[in-house]
This record gives structure tokens, C-alpha cells and sequence, in this order.
């Protein structure tokens, strides 16, 4: 019995969403080339081309009968033992699956109902999304070769030892001054991206407390600084009332609109105690952590058979993310390759030099460990000073390269042409793999308000992290020191512009555009590392809500159903580099 | 092929991860199901007219609930001081949604889910509040029901879903497949709590007993599912060493309870014809009549499991039409009513005819019918002859 009035409420409301998605300026989606995909499978996460759905209608068919014959054990070690990439890929799920089966039982007479190439043990993967293959995408891993999460240094690593005289030579940088090139082929629009909100408590007067907050930022955007004056000041008398998580982020806000009415922006003391500050957030909650260890996974996997390796790493803060990577290079059962690890930081006010005692104390664990190091570091103000012939990078027969950036890339947006060109450099070093961690946000919105509105959401959500793990923190201090640090980016995103505004994130979304744009293709995150990140935080005391979730090739570190951070992996378009 | 091309495909992926995700030994594959799921983020920015936002409504469980309303007529983008604004129009109907999966598998936040609460908000004018509640193996019995009762204490107990006219929470219980289940149960647990439940919506439930029943030995492995995955589901819920003819799974077996005389709510049950489990399905909404209970039974002959998933066959659209009724009728005495006019008003349209009003009882029952049908139509009741009650 078909009722007329729900059809036509279903053509109305997806053109009705057209139309809305045009009004809101979003035409550059809608210019793309039609994939064909199944709309309706679509919305439910799966993408798959209507003129694919036979195909893999047939495979569904075909992995059922062959499951049948090999009974539970076909299952079992298609549950256990292979790894999963790309679920929303069902084209290339089933796919990956039939030929697993195939390798698995070569005595079984079903090589003949698939009619892919059957016999090697792995696999290419067809992503249809750029219509290019992937290449050794679905490789059977073994994965009693288990990243060891004892690995994952906490305070212990770093006591103040004698240091050997290990690091090399440190070269410095003299910054040199930026052209500025405005690349407006670059720019990505930020998409309507989804706003995912969660409350925790829903008190009357933290909405209250929310609403003064954002009528203060409209009357700051419409430049009515006396009213937004007024508001400030009742945004600090609402706060006091305030228990927990509410109280801290609405404090951190007002300081920040009150600097941005007052005109009285932070001095660019910033990189004064940044590192202390995120060791403190290092180890009152998992984000950190957790972007480590996903990206160390992306990078065991593409150094895999290599016997020399360089990782580049533009974040190199205290070097927390290297003793677990060199630690699991080390149990490799061919042995470990030799290390060498490039540090790339920011000048120290003090000109203290940062980046030689950490290369000091990395060197003392490879020795203990048993793995060839070597450590340079590079001082930069900024990564688009660097050049990819600085770097001393051999050939990629002689050494496979890595290029890692935690919480650093989004940095570059603060200068027209600086994201370029450090996408050039990274092309230059031809890397086998380049992993990046992101707040998963969109904080680098055209408006001031918007971008306000949408900093609020994420860091209350942060906070509220930050209140359920900090409960069973030993160490106040760690917590204070956290919020400090979360406290800083959230003067920068509301207080400061144009170059000085240097926490602009953005979305996976929209880096997955600018890295496709660049000539890039991803590299994807498997079941694995999904894993291994959940038991890793289901370690971590106080972590009842953290959760992580696999989009499309990429992971994401969210607290409740709220992402908050992305680890996405790269290599460069087409094929192995 | 019985189903659209894209719903066999969606099937059978699910069945094929799910067979990958048991184990014989009767644990789980949890991280490998949470990888393989695909999820959306709650989005307050309204997507069709609706918008939605997560709420942990327990810390101490982290029970978490995704609350999907209507977005303002102008389409504005609702401020986080706007997510709990009161409810605007006289009545608003609340329908607290449990997500299926046997117990085992899926959350609020699945795609699926996420996009059937959406429709569900449109079709019905409702807010929808889909529970996350906690699973099998890892939380068995009863577990899901304790989350399920307290996502009602909590709807019941939020002033800004109030509707207006009476300054009550209209709420309604629904769930597919295991939320089927949950419904029952909780709404169970709400009698004599001094919590009202106006109806329950159960698409699917997920109901089973120790005996083999005529449609499980005849569907057995025909349509997605097979009695070996219905018997690991229930192994993996229900508490360990009890069998199917536990109330929670048989609850008018042998050790269920009789609501006769309870003040149980009325329930719109919509069974698939191709589903093995239907005759528990149907002898679940038998034991509800025979409790003088008010049941809508929908049987839809040539339906499938998850055929609601998906806008692309007349069982989805009829089964929606259906929930915006039900939800949308509040007394169910006015359905009866309206049931009762048609006899009078055909016998009453024929006395007129013949002009004559012989008796002053010919004129009240003329008001009767008229009020009766004023009232009917005030309340938007669509009388379908015959079709509603089978």
C-alpha cells in the first residue's frame, strides 16, 4: 500500500535539502562529477557505484557460499586474523574477503567462482573514489607482531640522566622571510560540516552561561564593544556559579573575548613552556597518546622490509612519540633498521637547545635497545622555511622516508602560500608515508562569530574530558596544566588574527581536499590500529567515554560520540613512490 | 530477488560481518563490530528539518541518548542555548527509540539508526530520543532494560519536552528487532510507577522460546537469518544457564506473566512475513489481546527483516503511516468511538432519509454521531474500515 503523501515527502525533502545546500553557498559539492553512487546505501555509510551493486551483490553471494563450505574456521579467521580496511568501501571489503578465503584454503575448488586473481597473498584494493588502484592495501597481517603499548613512555623516560655525546651536528635556520603568495586555488571552502554536540549537564544556568557568552561575540562581530564590555563582565559573574568543566571553558572564553575587545593580545611568549604544557596534557588524557600511536602504526606498516628509515618529524616538541616506534622496530623479526630521526622545532627564548637534549635522550634508549641512530635537529620559525634538500634525505631505494606532523600542519594556514609550499617540500622528500594528526574542527571559519560558536562546542567537549579523566589523576597539577595549554589555543582562535592566529584547524573533510588537491593519496588505517588504539585507551583510567571510530580509511579520537582529534596517513598519488 | 537490489546488499553485509563477529565460544568480536559499523556524529545544524544532539543522561553508565527534533520553521540554525528550548505545539509526542541488533550489535549513533530516528521525527512530528544502551555479551540481561527505564525516568522528567496543552511528557516507547524487546520490557516496568506510557511501537521484535515454531523451521536460513545466530543472540543475553522460555525472551511462555487487568499500554506490532521468528511475533500480540489489551497487529506478508531501513518498498511507507497514527491519536477510546459511529451513522443516515425522527432518542443519537465524528476528526483519526484491526 504506497501512500502518495510519504513519496512525494521524500522527493520534496531531497530537494528541499538541494536547495538549502545552494542557498548556503555549497555549489562546489554539487559541481563535482557524478560518481553514481547508491544514495540510499550512501546515507547508511556505505558507498558503493550503482553500477557496481550487482558485482558486489554477486561477491556477497559468492563469500556466503564459500563460507558455508569452509565452516567455522573460514569465519573465525576472517574475524580474527585478517586485518579490515574501509568498511564504507563494500566493493573492496567483499572483495578483500573472497581473496582472503581463496589464499587461505588453496585446496578448495572455489578459485574458480572468483573471478579475481587469486594465489598472492595480497591484494589490490580498487578505491573508486579517485578511480585509482591502492596497491598492497589489504596485505594479511600477522598480528601476533603486536605493537607493544608498554612501550608508550610516560614521566619514567625522561629523568634528567648524564647525556652521551650522541647528536650530530645541529643546524640552525635563519628564518628567511616568506613571499607572500597567495594561492587561491588552494583555499579550501569550509564545507557545511556536521556540528556534533554533547551535553553532559544540562543546568539552567550553563545555558545561561552559554547564551551571555555568545551574545558577547555577536556584539563583539557587529563591533559594539561597550555592550560586549557589559556581557564579559556578566559572563565572569555567571562563570563564579559554575561547577566543573562549564566553569573553566567559560573562563578561558571570557578571557579571550575580553583581550580581543580590550585590544590587549597575548605576547608571543607562547612558545615559552608550550612543551612543558603539553607533556602535562600528555598525560592527563589519551589524545596525545592516541595520535602517537596511530601514526606510528601507519609508519611500522610502510617500514615494513626496509633496512634504513627516516622519519621527519615537524613536531618534535619533547620527542614522546619515538621511544614506543624505535621499541617496536626493535622486536622486528628481521631486527631493526637503522633509525635516523630529523627534529624540526621552533627557536627557544632562552636559546636553550631543545632539540639536541631530546635527540640526546632518544639516542640513550636506541642504545639500549639496540637500534642504529641518528639524530638531527633543525631549528625553524616556521616549516615553509624548510627546504627538502636541507634535510640530507637518501634516495628512496636506500631509505624509506616518513614525514610526521602532530597538531602542527594547520599552523601554516595563518600565512598565504606557507601550506603550499611545505606540501611541495613533503612532495620533494618523496616520502613512503606521511602521517598527520588534527583536531577534528573548524576553527579557521571566514567569521569571527561562527568560528566562535564553533570553538565553544569543541572545547567544552574537550574539558569535559579533561573533568573525567583529571578525577583520577594523582596529580592535580597535570590537569591545571592541561587546561593551561587547551586554554592557549582558545585565546588564539577568539582573540587574535591574521598571522598570529595560528590555531586553524580544520576538518578531515576538509584536509582530505587540500591533500587529494596536492597530489596525495591516503593510506588506510585498518582494523588493527582500530583496535589497538581502543584496548590502548581502554587502559587509560578515567577513559569511560573516550571512543574511537574508523571514517573512511582514518581514525578518530572523540569523547563520547563527539570526534575530536583525526590521525589520517598519505602517500604520494600514484603508486609507490 | 524479494527485496530491492540495495536492501539485499545492506542484508547481507550485515549478516556477513555479523556471522565474523560471533564466536562459538560465545564471547564477541566488539572491536572489530565498533570498526566495522559505520556512525555519524549528532548534528545540530538541521539536515531536512531536523537536528540533533548526544546527552549523557547517566554519568555513572556513561548512558548516552541522541535526541533528534524538528528544526524551527525558518530553518534556523539552533544555538546550544536552543537544543533544550521547550517543545512548541499543543502536543508533542516523544518517542523513545531502541535501536536493534539483537541485543548485540549496533548504538544510537549508527548510521542506520540515525537515519531511521530522522524519519521518524518528520513522518511523526515527534522528538525522538534513541537510547544507547548498554549490549550483550559484555552487559546481558538485564542490563538493556535498566538503561531503557532510565531514559524514561529521565524523558519523563525533562520540562521542556512537556507538551503545552497539559503540561505532561507524551511519551511513546518504540525499538526494532532487540529495541522491540526493550520497549515491551520497560513499559512492563513502568505499570504502576505513575509513569504513563501512551503506546508501544514494536517493528520486528525480537521474541523466541525453547520450542521450534512452525515459521522457524520453515524460514530457517531463508531470508538473512538462521535459528543457529537467533539461539547465540539469546545465549549471549540472557542470563547464564537459562533458557529461552526466560519471561525476557518468551513472556507468555510458560514462566510469563498474565496483564490481565494491567494497566499496560497499547501497542502497534508490525510482524515481517518472511521473518522465521514471526509466530513468537504473533504470539506475543495474541497474548496481549487475551489480556483485553488494545493491539494494532500489522503483518506484512512479503516483508523481510530491516525492510523499514530503507524508503524503497510499500512496507516502509505503510508501516510509517501507521506510527504517525498511532502517535498521533492520544485516547483509545476515540478509535473505538470512531469504530462505533459508522454502524449508527449508516442507520441513522437511513432514518433521515425516510424523514422521520420518530423517537427523541433518533435525535440524541444524531448528536452522538455528530459529536462522535467532530471528536474523530478533531483528533485526526483515519478510519480505514476494516484495515486497522485484524
Amino acid at each position: 500500500m504506497v501512500t502518495k503523501r510519504d513519496r512525494e515527502r521524500e522527493k520534496g525533502d531531497s530537494s528541499a535539502s538541494m536547495a538549502a545546500k545552494a542557498a548556503k553557498g555549497k555549489v562546489w559539492e554539487e559541481e563535482r562529477p557524478d560518481t553514481g553512487m547508491d544514495e540510499l546505501l550512501a546515507v547508511l555509510g556505505y558507498k558503493v557505484r550503482t553500477s557496481d551493486m550487482p558485482d558486489v551483490a554477486q561477491k556477497l553471494e559468492q563469500l556466503e557460499m564459500a563460507m558455508g563450505t569452509t565452516m567455522e574456521d573460514g569465519i573465525t579467521h576472517l574475524g580474527s586474523d585478517t586485518v579490515h580496511y574501509n568498511p564504507s568501501d563494500l566493493s573492496g571489503w567483499v572483495q578483500s574477503m573472497l581473496s582472503e578465503l581463496n589464499t587461505a584454503s588453496p585446496s578448495s575448488n572455489f578459485d574458480a567462482i572468483s573471478n579475481q586473481t587469486a594465489g598472492s597473498s595480497s591484494t589490490t584494493m580498487i578505491d573508486f573514489s579517485n578511480g585509482k588502484q591502492l596497491g598492497d592495501q589489504c596485505k594479511i597481517y600477522n598480528d601476533d607482531s603486536e605493537y607493544d603499548l608498554r612501550a608508550i613512555p610516560g614521566g619514567a623516560i625522561y629523568r634528567s640522566d648524564k647525556e652521551s655525546d650522541r647528536g650530530s651536528g645541529i643546524k640552525r635556520m635563519k628564518s628567511s622571510s616568506l613571499e607572500p603568495e597567495f594561492d587561491d586555488s588552494l583555499t579550501v571552502a569550509a564545507a557545511e560540516s556536521a556540528r556534533p554536540v554533547v551535553l553532559v549537564d544540562s543546568q539552567e544556568a550553563g545555558v545561561r552561561l552559554v547564551h551571555t557568552l555568545m551574545a558577547c561575540a555577536e556584539a563583539v562581530q557587529q563591533e559594539n564593544l561597550k555592550l560586549a564590555d557589559a556581557l564579559v563582565k556578566h559572563v565572569g559573574f555567571l562563570a563564579v556559579s559554575q561547577a566543573g568543566a562549564m566553569r573553566k571553558v567559560a573562563t578561558y572564553f571570557a578571557e579571550a573575548l575580553a583581550r580581543r575587545i580590550y585590544k590587549i593580545y597575548p605576547q608571543d611568549s607562547l612558545e615559552t613552556y608550550s612543551d612543558i604544557l603539553q607533556m602535562h596534557f600528555y598525560e592527563t588524557c589519551p589524545y596525545l597518546k592516541f595520535a602517537h600511536f596511530t601514526a606510528n602504526q601507519a609508519i611500522l606498516e610502510a617500514f615494513a622490509g626496509a633496512n634504513r628509515v627516516h622519519v621527519i618529524d615537524f613536531s618534535l616538541k619533547q620527542g614522546m612519540q619515538w621511544p614506543a616506534l624505535m621499541q617496536a622496530l626493535a622486536l622486528r623479526p628481521e631486527g631493526p633498521p637503522a633509525f635516523w630521526l630529523t627534529g624540526i622545532g621552533p627557536p627557544q627564548p632562552d636559546n636553550t637547545d631543545a632539540l639536541q637534549q631530546v635527540g640526546w635522550k632518544l639516542a640513550q634508549l636506541a642504545e639500549t635497545i639496540g637500534v642504529e641512530f641518528v639524530f638531527r635537529g633543525f631549528v625553524a620559525n616556521s616549516l615553509a622555511d624548510l627546504d627538502a634538500s636541507m634535510l640530507e634525505i637518501r634516495p628512496s631505494e636506500v631509505e624509506a622516508v616518513a614525514v610526521n606532523s602532530v597538531f602542527e600542519l594547520h599552523r601554516l594556514l595563518a600565512r598565504p602560500g606557507a601550506m603550499e609550499k611545505v606540501l611541495a617540500s613533503i612532495k620533494a622528500m618523496k616520502p613512503k608515508i606521511v602521517t598527520f594528526v588534527e583536531q577534528e574542527a573548524n576553527h579557521n571559519g571566514a567569521h569571527f562569530l561562527e568560528r566562535f560558536n564553533e570553538a565553544l562546542h569543541y572545547y567544552s567537549t574537550m574539558f569535559d574530558s579533561l573533568e573525567s579523566s583529571g578525577l583520577t589523576q594523582p596529580n592535580g597539577q597535570d590537569l591545571v596544566m592541561s587546561e593551561v595549554y587547551l586554554g592557549r589555543q582558545i585565546c588564539n582562535v577568539v582573540a587574535c588574527e591574521g598571522t598570529d592566529r595560528v590555531e586553524r584547524h580544520e576538518t578531515l573533510t576538509q584536509w582530505r581536499t587540500r591533500m587529494d588537491s596536492a597530489g596525495f593519496d591516503p593510506v588506510h588505517l585498518g582494523s588493527n590500529a582500530f583496535k589497538q588504539a581502543s584496548m590502548l585507551l581502554a587502559l587509560f583510567a578515567g577513559g569511560d567515554g573516550y571512543r574511537v571510530v574508523e571514517n573512511d580509511g582514518c581514525l578518530m579520537l572523540g569523547w563520547h560520540t563527539c570526534p575530536l582529534i583525526a590521525t589520517s596517513a598519505w602517500q604520494l598519488a600514484g603508486g609507490d613512490s | 530477488m524479494v527485496v530491492p537490489l540495495n536492501t539485499w546488499i545492506l542484508i547481507s553485509n550485515f549478516k556477513l560481518a555479523y556471522n565474523m563477529l560471533r564466536r562459538p565460544d560465545g564471547t564477541f568480536n566488539r572491536h572489530l563490530a565498533e570498526f566495522l559499523d559505520r556512525k555519524v556524529p549528532a548534528n545540530a545544524n538541521p539536515v531536512d528539518g531536523v537536528f540533533s544532539f548526544d546527552v549523557v543522561i547517566d554519568r555513572g553508565t556513561s548512558l548516552l541518548s541522541r535526541i533528534y527534533r524538528p528544526a524551527s520553521a525558518d530553518g534556523g540554525v539552533p544555538s546550544i542555548a536552543d537544543l533544550e528550548k521547550p517543545v512548541g505545539s499543543d502536543i508533542v509526542p516523544v518517542i523513545i527509540f531502541f535501536h536493534g541488533g539483537s541485543f548485540a550489535h549496533s548504538s544510537a549513533n549508527s548510521a542506520i539508526y540515525d537515519t531511521l530516528c530522522r524519519r521518524l521525527v518528520g513522518n511523526c512530528n515527534a522528538v525522538v530520543v534513541s537510547v544507547n544502551y548498554r549490549r550483550a555479551p559484555e552487559d546481558r540481561y538485564p542490563c538493556a532494560y535498566i538503561d531503557g527505564w532510565a531514559a524514561l525516568k529521565w524523558v519523563n522528567s525533562r520540562p521542556w519536552l512537556q507538551s503545552p496543552k497539559d503540561s505532561k511528557v507524551h511519551i511513546y516507547l518504540a525499538g526494532d528487532s532487540s529495541g522491540g524487546n526493550i520497549a515491551h520490557n520497560v513499559a512492563l516496568r513502568a505499570v504502576e510507577s505513575g509513569i504513563e506510557v501512551l503506546g508501544n511501537v514494536l517493528l520486528n521484535p525480537m521474541f523466541g522460546g525453547e520450542t521450534r515454531t512452525e515459521s522457524e523451521k520453515r524460514l530457517d536460513g531463508k531470508y538473512f537469518v538462521t535459528l543457529q545466530d537467533r539461539d547465540w543472540y539469546w545465549r549471549a543475553f540472557l542470563p547464564e544457564g537459562e533458557d529461552r522460555d526466560h519471561p525476557a525472551c518468551n513472556p507468555f511462555g510458560p514462566k510469563g506473566i498474565s496483564l490481565e487487568g494491567v494497566k499496560f499500554p497499547r501497542s502497534l506490532v508490525a510482524v515481517a512475513g518472511l521473518d522465521l521468528v514471526q509466530d513468537w511475533q504473533l504470539a506475543y500480540a495474541e497474548g496481549l489481546k487475551r489480556a483485553g489489551l488494545e493491539v494494532n497487529l500489522l503483518y506484512l506478508e512479503k516483508a523481510t527483516i530491516g525492510f523499514y531501513l530503507l524508503p524503497n518498498n510499500d512496507h516502509f511507507y505503510t508501516v510509517m503511516d501507521e506510527i504517525s497514527n498511532f502517535v498521533s491519536s492520544n485516547l483509545c477510546s476515540v478509535l473505538l468511538l470512531g469504530f462505533l459511529v459508522l454502524p449508527f451513522l449508516s442507520a441513522a443516515s437511513g432514518n433521515l432519509s425516510k424523514g422521520a425522527f420518530e423517537t427523541a432518542s433518533d435525535w440524541e443519537m444524531c448528536e452522538m454521531i455528530a459529536a462522535g465524528v467532530f471528536y474523530a476528526l478533531h483528533c485526526q483519526i483515519s478510519v480505514k474500515g476494516g484495515a486497522i484491526l485484524r
